[in-house]
């Protein structure tokens, strides 16, 4: 509101007309409509964030209601709760080692794609970087049945469950590396590995040497884009679960919200937020340690990457 | 407390036969057949049991031997629905042949009939005990995935289970199956909107389910022929398994009529949990579904217990039907299955797993007349339940199945692949919400 | 050849060795294609033989036991029976589904445009030092379960659920309102509340890089804020519009879980329940290959509209 006061002699001999003329005609104004959407919106998406997490501590078993204060969905229930429930312990396990396994796989195959697609050309290429694209955009329902189909009928050495899943998993997100890796590459552009290379470098060295750690940021940004999307799939992950035991959070709480919901698989959604902000957390600390210099601004740059 | 953990085994009830089944995992598409040459002849192979038709299926080997020593060390496979048997019973039967260092490590579950018998097919999972439903049965027996039992090894179900399993229709001589659980098909209601009176009082109540009334409140099972067969039934026509064209037309023409009246929601859950919510007012509902429901009845005080009804004809002629137990061909411990099935169709313990799972098993011993005021051992266990749970809720007789049931009520049956599809194709229709 | 010769001059910086480099002295000819190759090989068997075998049990037949889809993945041998037929009936009946999926795809879009476009805007423009937080909080959605949120949406809308309790409390309404009961407005709230955050950050990305200068220069030349929003930042702020929408409406078409949950009304049903639907059941694997197939062709414009737009920003930026 301060700010308003400061912005307002600047401006104040410019327009003429009453109050409400006046605001309109104020570029520099405090938009307070888009202010009241913005947090509108901020307050509808967020609300029934909370209120999950607070009904993880419900003292009673009810989803709708929020009755505070209890652990029992933690832990003191001895059969339902989060820590003495095994079905919402491999559940939490298998989306754990689902997305960190698609991360390792997916970050080092998009980002060799990426330099490659970027100095390589042809009709090949265009072929490979179509493709590429297209699994970018296609619709995850499409992918997910396509690759059920294909280990249903032709690749049926492929047992449904956790390694069926990492491979339709890697395969819908290795587009994420690719684009943000090839983003950055065109705005560092080929000085740098050039003057290495001038410098008596090898190639492979100034890769290494260069161009990695002046891609660090992208890749930092497509490994933690592909860690929180691949923890929230659902659509490809339930197609090609096997046993009980590979299916994970996502699943089980598809299955719960439409069966009865249990305070417990809130408790274990919470812990699942909780351990990805504490994983964001380190995956930004790595961030700044290993970008000191090439950062524009800390969070904004890594969003605008989304 | 089992309100979350069986919550999973309901969800897969829904049977296949052309279900369309909302399961949380997809099934796997059966590959059957793709090779030619396998030991599949084509369709012909497989006859279509009926009550009047019975079928006697053939011979793909000699059963075991009876004196086939129980295998040691043995790790019992077992594989069935998500969670359709209670632990309890299954540490039981671990614990009685302990001498033989039996272990168990768990249940290798499928999510609708299409992947169980995929999995079984495919060879993937190595199964003792497998839960086939009847209209795969004889599918399963043509692809030659099934032994043949050996009866000498199964004496409970003579002792123990109605004479009317002893020869069923869809297996002569029970050559390759014994059965598992028994349910007719009705109509699930809430007590406070539609009291037992009114429902039993009406000329047709199974055009309840149509009632504008209950407008936004009525549910549908996700399953093809038991809701046709509701609807089959409302018409007063008795073949559940009709090819008739003007039998289909009415079925079609009602179940798209109810979308206008009613606008139902397809759901599940919808007799186990939506209605013991009050989500639902009227449902399609398996009556073992209701029975089990009391676990689900937040906030699990005697209203909320009481707040439910199940309601099938008085004369019983209605959709009956029953869930199998068999032994696939590959089975590693084939004895070892036969004395797992013949434990788990005694009196006791099957009984103990009705307790938990609200599936009636055809028990001789068991007093079907006492089975509203007579506990169950897990109601008995239940530290977190303060009514008292009887198998059956004394005001739900009607979801008690007797023996002479059988011979009254109506089976849904394996159809022909063009009626099937024709099946499909109204329910595909019910399904797109094409309305008025 | 590389780089097109006039994308040249739009490059910065010393370009000294640029034939050095491309033409290949420094690097062998296969070292920089060796690198894509993993990534290829992996798309070439997890997801255009995928594709493949898709149209290969559209196309093929049915084993007459089980009743499960046979793939033919022989073109000449492919039979458009089972696709034929799942065709006719979406001209008659499940014509109301495709009318549905439009509806609530075309709506839900463009209230998130207009919800995300207003927010990114705000955050770019006027976030101002409380930008950090700001931008914290549009991608506080990402780290819980998109189920999760759901899920306790269906709590919030439940007859009992808080919204009815303060609706009632305030006299809004004189009872209840029964939002889950397969109610049209429900889906399309869930659906722009479930992907508008795959929107308002791209937005917010294409938004911040908008030249402030361009914006005063508009201002100095006498253009009021209205007609500067509409003369300059809109028309250069559509490329990101255009992508945006695509990027949120392509999956709101294979969408059937927020359906799902939050109404289970027939009358409700959309393109991505049909394909759950059948490939959940019994012998409709035919079915569900030739729905995922006919969707293909249905978003193939916008995904190539994307596409192309995206290779282009690649080209000039």
């Amino acid at each position: 509101m301060s700010e308003s006061v400061l912005t307002a002699p600047k401006t104040s001999a410019l327009p003429r007309g009453g109050f409400v003329r006046r605001r309109l005609r104020n570029p520099w104004r405090r938009p307070t409509i888009l202010a009241t959407i913005t947090w509108g919106y901020l307050a509808w998406s967020l609300i029934p964030l909370v209120i999950a997490i607070a009904v993880s501590f419900n003292a009673s078993r009810s989803s709708s209601t929020v009755h505070l204060f209890s652990l029992q969905w933690w832990w003191t229930d001895p059969s339902d709760s989060l820590l003495h429930d095994p079905e919402l312990h491999s559940a939490v396990i298998q989306s754990l080692r689902l997305s960190l396994t698609t991360m390792a796989i997916v970050v080092p195959l998009g980002v060799a794609f990426a330099l490659g697609i970027d100095r390589w050309h042809g009709r090949l290429a265009t072929g490979a970087n179509f493709v590429m694209l297209l699994s970018f955009v296609m619709p995850e329902i499409i992918l997910g049945v396509s690759v059920f189909f294909v280990f249903s009928f032709l690749l049926k050495f492929v047992p449904l469950g956790s390694t069926a899943q990492i491979l339709g998993l890697v395969t819908f997100q290795v587009s994420y590396p690719v684009i943000i890796v090839r983003a950055r590459l065109l705005s560092i552009g080929k000085e740098y590995e050039e003057a290495a290379m001038d410098l008596g470098a090898t190639p492979r060295q100034s890769i290494r040497a260069v161009l990695l750690p002046l891609l660090y940021p992208a890749i930092f940004a497509s490994a933690a884009i592909v860690f929180a999307d691949t923890i929230d799939d659902f659509v490809t992950v339930r197609y090609l679960s096997g046993p009980v035991s590979s299916e994970p959070l996502s699943v089980k709480i598809y299955n719960f919200a439409r069966g009865q919901p249990s305070p417990a698989i809130n408790a274990a959604a919470t812990f699942m937020l909780a351990s990805t902000i504490v994983v964001a957390f380190v995956a930004y600390l790595l961030y700044r340690a290993f970008t000191k210099g090439q950062r524009t601004g800390g969070l904004g740059d890594l969003a605008t990457r989304l | 407390m089992r309100h979350v953990r069986d919550l999973s085994r309901r969800q897969f009830l829904v049977r296949a036969g052309g279900t369309a089944a909302a399961v949380p995992t997809l099934s796997a598409i059966l590959d059957a057949c793709s090779k030619p040459g396998a030991s599949v002849s084509g369709s012909e192979a497989v006859q279509i049991a009926r009550p009047d038709n019975p079928v006697t299926l053939p011979m793909t080997g000699e059963p075991i031997a009876t004196d086939t020593p129980i295998e040691q060390g043995a790790t019992i496979q077992i594989l069935n629905w998500s969670v359709y048997m209670w632990k309890y019973v299954i540490n039981q039967f671990v614990q009685q042949y302990a001498d033989n260092g039996i272990k168990f490590s768990g249940i290798s579950t499928f999510n609708n009939m299409d992947e169980g018998v995929q999995k079984l097919q495919s060879g993937k999972i190595q199964a003792d005990v497998f839960f086939p439903t009847i209209d795969v049965l004889g599918k399963l027996v043509a692809a030659d995935l099934l032994q043949p039992l050996n009866h000498d090894l199964i004496p409970a179900l003579q002792q123990d289970n109605w004479a009317v399993f002893q020869n069923p229709y869809y297996d002569q001589g029970w050559r390759y199956s014994v059965p598992y659980t028994i349910y007719t098909t009705g109509i699930g209601y809430r007590r406070d909107q539609i009291s037992d009176e009114q429902i039993h009082g009406m000329d047709n109540p199974w055009s309840i389910l149509w009632d504008p009334a209950n407008k936004g409140m009525v549910g549908v099972y996700p399953s093809d022929r038991d809701a046709m067969a509701i609807v089959l039934m409302k018409n007063g026509i008795t073949d559940l398994n009709t090819s008739n064209d003007a039998d289909l037309e009415k079925v079609r023409t009602d179940l798209l009529a109810m979308i206008d009246a009613v606008n139902p929601r397809i759901a599940y859950d919808a007799s186990y949990n939506k209605l013991q919510n009050d989500k639902f007012w009227v449902t399609t509902a398996w009556s073992g579904d209701v029975v089990a429901g009391w676990g689900y009845a937040a906030p699990y005080t005697e209203a909320a217990y009481k707040g439910y009804g199940y309601w099938f004809p008085a004369d019983r002629k209605g959709p009956i039907d029953n869930d199998l137990i068999a032994i696939p061909k590959n089975a590693a411990h084939p004895r070892l299955a036969h004395e797992f099935i013949n434990f788990w169709i005694s009196f006791r313990h099957a009984m103990d797993n009705f307790s938990w799972n609200g599936y009636q098993p055809p028990q001789t011993q068991a007093d079907v007349n006492a089975l509203t005021h007579t506990q169950g051992l897990y109601n008995k266990q239940s530290s977190s339940w303060a009514a008292p749970a009887d198998y059956v809720a004394p005001w739900m007789p009607d979801a008690v199945v007797r023996e002479s049931d059988f011979g009254i009520g109506y089976r849904e049956g394996p159809l022909p692949p063009d009626v099937d599809d024709r099946w499909h194709q109204i329910w595909s229709e019910f399904t797109a919400g094409v309305g008025s | 050849m590389s780089v097109p010769s006039g994308a040249e001059p739009v490059r910065r910086g010393p370009r000294r060795s640029h034939r050095a480099t491309d033409e290949g002295i420094h690097y062998s000819r296969w070292f920089w294609p060796s690198f894509t190759i993993p990534a290829s090989i992996w798309l070439a068997i997890l997801f255009i033989l995928p594709l493949y075998t898709v149209i290969s049990i559209a196309f093929g037949t049915v084993d007459p036991i089980f009743r499960g889809p046979l793939p033919v993945y022989e073109p000449w041998w492919w039979s458009g029976e089972q696709f034929g037929r799942v065709l006719g009936d979406s001209v008659s009946f499940y014509r109301i589904v495709y009318i549905h999926t439009f509806e609530y795809v075309v709506i839900a879009s463009a209230l998130c445009l207009v919800l995300a476009y207003a927010v990114a805007y705000y955050v770019a423009r006027y976030g101002g030092k409380r930008k950090t937080i700001l931008l914290a909080l549009l991608i506080a959605p990402f780290f819980i379960s998109y189920l999760m949120r759901m899920l306790a949406w269906i709590n919030l809308l439940d007859t009992e659920g808080y919204i009815n309790k303060i609706l009632t409390f305030l006299h809004l309404v004189p009872h209840p309102i029964d939002w889950l009961s397969g109610r049209p407005s429900t889906v399309i709230m869930g659906l722009v509340y479930g992907y508008i955050p795959y929107m308002i950050l791209p937005l917010y990305a294409f938004l911040d890089r908008i030249d402030i200068n361009l914006l005063e220069a508009g201002r100095d030349l006498g253009a009021g804020p209205a007609r500067t929003f509409f003369r300059v930042t809109l028309p250069l702020s559509r490329p990101g519009i255009l992508a945006a929408l695509v990027i949120v409406s392509l999956p709101m078409f294979g969408d059937y879980y927020t359906n799902n949950l939050l109404s289970g009304s027939p009358k409700t049903t959309m393109l991505g329940n049909l394909i759950d639907d059948a490939l959940g059941s019994t012998g409709q694997g035919n079915k569900a290959a030739a729905f995922v197939l006919i969707l293909m062709v249905l978003v193939l414009i916008p995904m190539l509209y994307y596409m192309r737009s995206t290779a282009r920003s690649l080209l000039t930026r």
